[in-house]
């Protein structure tokens, strides 16, 4: 697929249909859009980067993409293999957690059950079984009984893909799992994710700054660029030329 | 051994004040389990000024007698059908101004701390003057406000338990969801969770645990059960149920610390109950300062 912007004019049809369309979509804050008009698609099992400076409408754009914040105006379209509502694993920037809630790693980890267990059902050992076992996928198994707050940057990273790991989620959506990570953390993350889109099949969109991330790990690219969203293949979009054009500097 | 004597008389079942001690002891372990939530949204201040506004509330119902509207409290205290109306005082004047704070909020204008300041200012004000011309409801204000847990009637001590039933009962069954919605609001919508109704239920319990707290032992002692509990057991709490049992072991030792104490030394109960936790909060602080170091 080539690099396109909006709106979408897909050269054929793709065999298996996406698992997540955005057509059209303005997202914002109460009526008012940051960002307008973005189509983009992300086929099953994609591992996509999502770009742009800051206030572009990045994180506005995947809290509309999972339901956190009403669309402004277009829609998304969700298909699962076996058409059941598609499960979302979102992580937050971990700074929006706050610090004074004494929860422990499992009990964090634990919090990706909510979304399939009814309310006043209390969590049995097969959660807590399967939460340890996602705390471990994720590198984090000797971490369950630490308190959450008190975690390096990169650990309470883990948790949280471990938590939603534990949702059993169609797409990982995560918002800069990278920043503010010190270098081995970053690389400890990003093998985490590269790992589980491989070995799991799992469809992964992740906002980033980190231009060398992004082209280490994602095969597709989402550019906010000017108010327009553009995607296509990382090799294109990161593409020296087209960085020059975007980044309006000459690259040695 | 005094202490212990003390200790053994005020549990006795024919102890002359049992209903004092019961609903002291329900207040002390139920708050702090309410005023973990109030503690973990950083919604402390707001836990000042609930109780303050619920004794508005009552005393609204207490001002009715003067409107005509219903009898005469007796000796400056409710019964039966007078009582609810001073709950439903205490829980609607709660509710509402939860409602009204909420909204505000929601619009993001002006700063939370001062509407919840001017609240309790105008809540405190207004209980007074709505009383100024009523002596005898004046005289029950007063009590509820210097903390004088003597006269619980039986009543007061079966709505004091229904109401903690069913609070502790809600709690227990959604603690989950509670804590879920506290802690990731934004996680808890990806996964589609109803976040404004859980939100709602929660600060119903709030307002029901308040109200009631205040109709029996006033609002000071409500609000230092609410928040000192919980500020304990935040020190050592390593997860969140150490944090709430600690919170309401703290709270229900002290209530019948207090109460013991206050029957010795012939002082009211509630401001004993309080000192003796802002004691408890201060020691509890230095240990933990000791240990980390």
């Amino acid at each position: 697929m080539g690099i396109h912007e909006t709106p979408i004019t897909p050269s054929k049809v793709p065999p298996i249909p996406p698992l997540a369309t955005a057509d059209r979509v303005s997202v914002g804050y109460d009526g008012r859009p940051i960002l307008a008009e973005a189509s983009f698609v992300l086929e099953r099992g994609a591992f996509a980067g999502l770009l742009g400076s800051n206030g572009s409408g990045k994180s506005t754009l995947i809290k509309s993409l999972v339901g956190i914040l009403p669309l402004c105006a277009g829609r998304f379209a969700f298909r699962t293999p076996d058409g059941h509502a598609l499960v979302f694993g979102y992580v937050p920037q971990r700074e929006s957690l706050d610090p004074v809630f004494p929860l422990s790693s499992l009990e964090v980890a634990l919090m990706g059950v909510c979304g399939r267990l009814r309310p006043g059902r209390m969590l049995g050992r097969s959660q807590k079984t399967w939460a340890r076992e996602c705390l471990s996928q994720s590198g984090a198994g000797d971490l369950e009984s630490k308190p959450f707050s008190q975690l390096s940057g990169g650990q309470k990273q883990r948790v949280l893909i471990a938590r939603a790991l534990v949702a059993r989620p169609d797409l990982l959506v995560l918002d800069e799992p990278t920043a503010g990570v010190d270098p081995a953390a970053t690389v400890a993350i990003v093998e985490l994710l590269t790992r589980l889109h491989r070995e799991q099949g799992l469809t992964i969109l992740m906002v980033n700054h980190d231009l060398g991330v992004v082209r280490k790990t994602v095969q597709q690219v989402l550019w906010i660029h000017n108010g327009v969203l553009s995607q296509g293949p990382v090799e294109e979009m990161l593409s020296q030329a087209r960085l020059e054009a975007i980044l309006e500097l000459r690259l040695q | 051994m005094k202490g212990m004597n003390t200790l053994l008389e005020i549990l006795n079942p024919g102890f002359v004040l049992r209903n004092s001690v019961l609903v002291t002891l329900l207040v002390g372990i139920v708050c702090p389990w309410i005023g973990v939530f109030l503690v973990l949204r950083r919604l402390v201040f707001l836990g000042v000024a609930l109780p303050q506004i619920s004794s508005a509330g009552i005393a609204f119902a207490f001002s009715l007698p003067l409107l005509g509207v219903m009898g005469h409290a007796h000796d400056g205290h409710f019964e039966g059908d007078e009582r609810l109306l001073a709950l439903l005082g205490g829980l609607g004047f709660t509710l509402v101004s939860l409602l009204f704070l909420a909204i505000m909020e929601r619009r993001g204008k002006g700063l939370v701390e001062g509407r919840v300041g001017t609240f309790y200012a105008l809540a405190g004000a207004s209980s007074f003057l709505l009383l100024a011309k009523n002596p005898m409801g004046e005289r029950g204000l007063l009590d509820l406000l210097r903390g004088e847990i003597i006269a619980v009637s039986d009543i007061d001590v079966r709505v004091t338990v229904a109401v903690f039933a069913f609070v502790g009962v809600t709690l227990k069954f959604f603690w989950k969801e509670f804590l879920f919605v506290s802690f990731d609001r934004d996680m808890a919508l990806s996964l589609k969770k109803n976040v404004m109704l859980w939100d709602c239920l929660l600060f119903l319990l709030i307002g029901l645990t308040i109200s009631v707290s205040v109709l029996s032992v006033g609002p000071m002692v409500t609000f230092g059960f609410l928040l000192i509990p919980p500020l304990i057991g935040h020190q050592f709490g390593r997860n969140m149920r150490q944090f709430a049992l600690i919170a309401s072991g703290v709270g229900g030792i002290s209530a019948l610390a207090g109460f013991c104490v206050a029957y010795r030394l012939d002082l009211p109960v509630g401001p004993t109950d309080v000192a003796l936790m802002g004691c408890l909060y201060a020691l509890s602080t230095l240990i933990k300062r000791v240990v980390v170091r």
